[in-house]
């Protein structure tokens, strides 16, 4: 062999190895932008019920009307595949569609307007690499009058989005400021967890105090002590995220069990404690209701026994708490409401289920039960089907004052509410009565002064 | 008589089998309309009623017979429905209402062994099937994603697919079991309709161990999940219709099924198919009640069949206290037991059986022993944990062959109604008694492992009833001595199907029910053929594309 051969296959051993180094940067960054996407939990929303993953299609409602998420594979004539990384990263961090066209926040883009240029990079490359293009395009989304207007949102940005990325705090730990980045950005908590104003931005001073998303209650989830998760351990909130259910203190249902089910339980340890670490510090919130602890009400009871030997009354409207509890509950949570002896099945007392001082979680979760999609199932089941709404607030009122917190009480109306999807949102009636008030105002403006100049004139001539 | 109601498919009885038929031809766009004669029932009251008995061993105690659709009952003394012309007692117990007695079944969920549709050819006794286990095979595969069956793969049914689930987790009596038999005896988990996981909206066993007479939590898969499955893919269910008499015209087809309401208000619908589905009591005592001038003998009785080869499946069995605490009562109530006698060479000379352990807690029993030895105080407490925890109890499930002496008549006797009930002609033949003696030795052998003391077997001649019926409209290729055609089709008229557990031509050593629901499909699929393919070998997708 002579040196110029030796050369040679030196010099491709090293493009070899080059090309494998690149290889392996890529897959590293894809491997980063797929992480990031489920701590983003793009795929809540971007995925129908049994749909091909990030495909676009499903319904969310808001109170401005149903929004139908968008096909967002990297299909260049129904997805997002012609998107340049700028005009993704202004889609995701701005609201500004490829075409120029505002979303609406109902994708999170003023949380993930923190995201790092970084992260975005990497996004960008999972998406256009990763993720499988899906050519076909869910219906699209149409408002009412006047939200069906998108540059509206251009004036609600300029009033509500903070568009500066994330920016760490010198004077916190590393581990604070993951949490913080993890928290404000990716993860979006605030866009249920915070508060909105009548124009549905996140009231940022009042930052994770309670929201609401659909009809279900996004609770307190500030260091405050009794109203939200102040006496919990950090291990308590990586426990409840990881496992969707934090022992003797709270369960995921709702909203919160599909986050913890497609996004949180897949995040690394170190983030899952960074979280912890950052909502322990966010500024208490206390709401006065709350005279303890929502996870310290109640106590084990037993309401069962005392039935043995009464007959039910044919007509199951009219059967008692304690009737409907041992029929339809106390198979799982026991007679005593104490659960079983491994904390699998919950107890009910020492339960957020049932220590809020409103009930309407405790009638979501009997409505609807908690389902995962994973194959661990039903982790409840639904009783939409098996109660009225008699018997679910006659049961709920009977769980929350031996179990829970007696001042949450419930009546058939409001369940009836709730069974229906929440009281109808008067706010597309609301802007467009507005909207009828300000021209009217304009074309009184208009008149008066025509008039004025009109009597003016005539003046004049006199 | 009111209007008259009519559907492209009129099933007769709204049970587990005639329910998922039903619910087969009304997914393929078919109108369907199931007559129930019994009533609509709830789980919370049959949950409340059961909670609420003081008779917790009578698992018929939550479901009294409606005065107009009676069915048997045994205890406190038996209500005389279904009567008994000897010289055995034939007590089967099924419950009429919608969703038929699966409301108390524990859920075995068994295919048969390939060789139990040959047992004529192989073994010179019984009949064959006019169906190999091969063509049944993608059948069950259908009907076990349907009811979500969770099993283990040792048991001497071969399979194509895996079982929708995983077994049920083992108790820890059964686990002892296992453990101190092997290697003398394979002790495996049970084929079951029972969910291990989470499946198409039910919940995993929480274990209440109350799966007969009532699961509460919806965890094992019940006719009335099939009856509203069938609904939710159209059909309609009309409860507390006593269908008294099925119509034929001249042609020899059906026309019209009539029944009474509660009131005994007659009702006529008609309709282009009919299934009869009314298990293997009802539905033979319906073919010979709808005797006509062209058909004296019944319908669908040229071969003077129907009624005949009645079969179930005696059991005898051991009781004994185990050397260790095994606290039966945790998780299901029969979830393990031995498969490997289920075939062999044997079975020219007796018959075949499966050995089963009980898991149902022993308090009750115990209890009831303690009380009439008379111990009472500090004694009655002492040996009430002791033999609570170690007592139990293995039983075989014997096969039956096929007697046309063993049949359902109908009796002289008549219910509130005015139909006539009922009446079973049943014997145990010495192929089978050989078997219950055989099987002593296993039994011996069982306890010995187990360390047991105090055996108490049952008393010689004796056999409990398993109440799976079957045999009753037996299928066959030979029109002269079966009702049905291979597709439960009745040889005599063609727009009348049976789909039942008594189209079974021999009862083999397991549950019928899979069995039924397997050829209802296969039935459903023949009447009207489904539109994509064969959706047996189609898996149904319970997993989410979301990854």
């Amino acid at each position: 062999m002579n040196a110029s051969t030796c050369c040679l296959l030196l010099l491709g051993l090293l493009a070899t190895a080059s090309v494998h180094a690149a290889d392996s940067t890529d897959a590293a960054l894809l491997q980063r932008g797929q992480y990031l996407a489920t701590a983003g939990d793009c795929v809540a929303c971007h995925t129908a019920p049994a749909g091909k993953p990030f495909a676009g299609g499903l319904t969310v409602p808001t109170p401005i009307g149903n929004i139908i998420a968008t096909n967002i594979t990297p299909s260049a004539t129904a997805g997002i595949g012609h998107y340049t990384e700028q005009q993704f990263s202004d889609a995701l961090r701005k609201g500004i569609r490829a075409d120029g066209k505002r979303l609406y926040p109902a994708m999170p883009y003023t949380a993930y307007a923190q995201i790092t240029d970084d992260d975005v990079h990497a996004l960008y490359a999972y998406f256009m690499h990763d993720v499988a293009p899906v050519d076909s395009k869910p219906a699209p989304t149409r408002l009412p009058f006047p939200f069906n207007i998108r540059l509206s949102m251009a004036a609600w940005n300029l009033l509500f989005l903070d568009s500066k990325p994330f920016a760490p705090d010198p004077g916190k730990s590393a581990d604070w400021n993951r949490g913080a980045y993890l928290v404000r950005g990716l993860a979006h908590c605030s866009t249920c967890h915070t508060p909105r104003n009548l124009l549905m931005a996140e009231q940022s001073s009042r930052e994770l105090a309670g929201g609401a998303v659909g009809t279900w209650l996004a609770p307190n989830i500030t260091s405050d002590a009794n109203s939200s998760i102040g006496g919990w351990s950090e291990e308590d909130l990586v426990d409840y995220l990881k496992l969707g259910h934090a022992r003797g203190k709270a369960q995921a249902a709702g909203p919160m069990a599909e986050a913890v089910e497609h996004s949180l339980q897949h995040l690394e340890p170190a983030d899952l404690q960074a979280i912890a670490t950052y909502l322990k510090t966010v500024p208490a919130r206390h709401d006065p209701a709350d005279i303890q602890a929502v996870d310290s009400w109640g106590a084990a009871f037993d309401g069962v026994a005392e039935q043995r030997g009464t007959p039910f009354p044919d007509d199951a409207e009219k059967w008692s708490g304690a009737q409907l509890y041992d029929a339809h509950c106390a198979s799982c949570h026991q007679a005593r409401g104490e659960g079983s002896f491994d904390g699998g099945l919950p107890p009910l007392f020492h339960n957020t289920a049932t220590g809020r001082a409103r009930a309407d979680n405790l009638v979501l979760v009997i409505l609807e039960g908690i389902h995962w999609t994973d194959a661990s199932g039903v982790h409840m089941p639904a009783f939409a089907n098996d109660l009225s709404d008699q018997q679910i607030a006659t049961l709920a009122n009977y769980l929350t004052r031996h179990y829970g917190n007696p001042a949450a009480t419930v009546d058939a109306a409001r369940v009836g509410v709730l069974r229906a999807g929440g009281a109808p949102s008067h706010l597309v009636a609301l802007a467009r009565l507005a909207l009828a008030v300000i021209a009217l105002l304009i074309v009184l403006v208009i008149v008066l002064r025509v008039r004025r100049r009109r009597r003016r004139a005539s003046a004049g001539r006199a | 008589m009111s209007a008259e109601l009519s559907a492209d498919i009129v099933v007769i009885g709204a049970g587990i089998v005639g329910a998922l038929a039903a619910q087969r031809l009304a997914r393929q766009g078919a109108s369907v309309l199931i007559l129930e004669a019994g009533p609509r029932l709830e789980r919370a009251r049959v949950v409340a009623a059961f909670r609420n008995s003081p008779f917790k061993g009578n698992w018929m105690a939550p479901y009294p017979p409606s005065p107009w659709a009676p069915h048997p009952i045994y205890v406190p003394q038996d209500n005389g429905y279904l009567k008994q012309a000897g010289p055995y007692p034939y007590p089967a117990e099924y419950i009429r209402a919608v969703g038929g007695t699966t409301w108390h079944w524990a859920a075995q969920a068994w295919r048969l062994v390939p060789n139990d549709v040959r047992i004529k050819s192989l073994y010179g006794v019984g009949v064959d099937w006019p169906l190999s286990y091969e063509e049944l095979d993608p059948w069950y595969q259908e009907a076990e994603e349907l009811l979500g069956v969770a099993g283990a793969d040792n048991t001497g049914s071969p399979r194509q697919h895996p079982f929708p689930m995983a077994p049920v987790a083992e108790p820890w009596s059964m686990r002892r079991v296992r453990e101190r038999l092997a290697p003398a005896y394979p002790v495996v988990a049970n084929t079951v309709a029972r969910n291990s996981r989470g499946y198409d909206g039910r919940p995993a066993c929480v274990g209440n161990n109350s799966c007969q007479p009532i699961c509460p939590v919806n965890a094992q898969y019940l006719g009335i999940n099939a009856v509203e499955a069938a609904e939710a893919a159209g059909a309609k269910v009309i409860p507390n219709a006593v269908v008294y008499r099925i119509e034929h015209d001249v042609k020899g087809h059906i026309a019209a099924v009539h029944y009474y309401a509660p009131d005994k208000s007659e009702h006529r619908v008609t309709g282009t198919t009919f299934i009869l589905a009314a298990n293997g009591v009802e539905s033979p005592k319906l073919l010979l009640l709808s005797a006509s001038d062209t058909y004296p003998n019944g319908l669908a009785n040229r071969s003077g069949m129907v009624g005949r080869h009645l079969m179930d499946h005696p059991s005898t069995s051991l009781t004994f206290y185990a050397d260790e605490e095994l606290w039966l009562g945790r998780g299901p109530q029969s979830p393990s037991s031995i498969n490997t006698l289920r075939d062999g060479a044997f079975r020219s000379q007796h018959a075949p059986y499966r050995l089963d352990f009980t898991n149902i807690s022993q308090v009750l029993n115990v209890t009831n022993d303690l009380i009439k030895e008379g111990v009472y105080g500090a004694e009655f407490e002492k040996q009430l944990r002791w033999r609570a925890a170690r007592q139990i109890n293995v039983k075989n499930v014997l096969e039956v062959l096929p007697n046309p002496d063993n049949r359902i008549t109908l009796s002289a006797e008549k219910d509130a109604m005015g139909i006539p009930k009922p009446e079973a002609h049943y014997a145990i033949d010495d192929y089978t008694r050989r078997a219950a003696e055989v099987s002593k030795a296993d039994f011996a052998r069982i306890a010995e492992l187990m360390g047991g003391t105090g055996l108490r077997y049952s008393a010689d001649g004796q056999f409990a009833n398993n109440q799976h019926i079957t045999g009753t409209m037996s299928m066959g290729n030979d029109p002269a001595t079966s009702v049905v055609d291979a597709f439960g089709r009745t040889h005599d008229h063609e727009n009348l199907f049976v789909c039942s557990t008594g189209v079974m031509p021999t009862a083999a050593t397991m549950n019928s029910t899979l069995t039924g629901v397997a050829l209802a499909l296969r039935t459903a699929e023949h009447i009207l053929p489904a539109k994509n393919s064969h959706a047996a070998t189609a898996h149904v997708g319970h997993e989410t594309s979301l990854a």
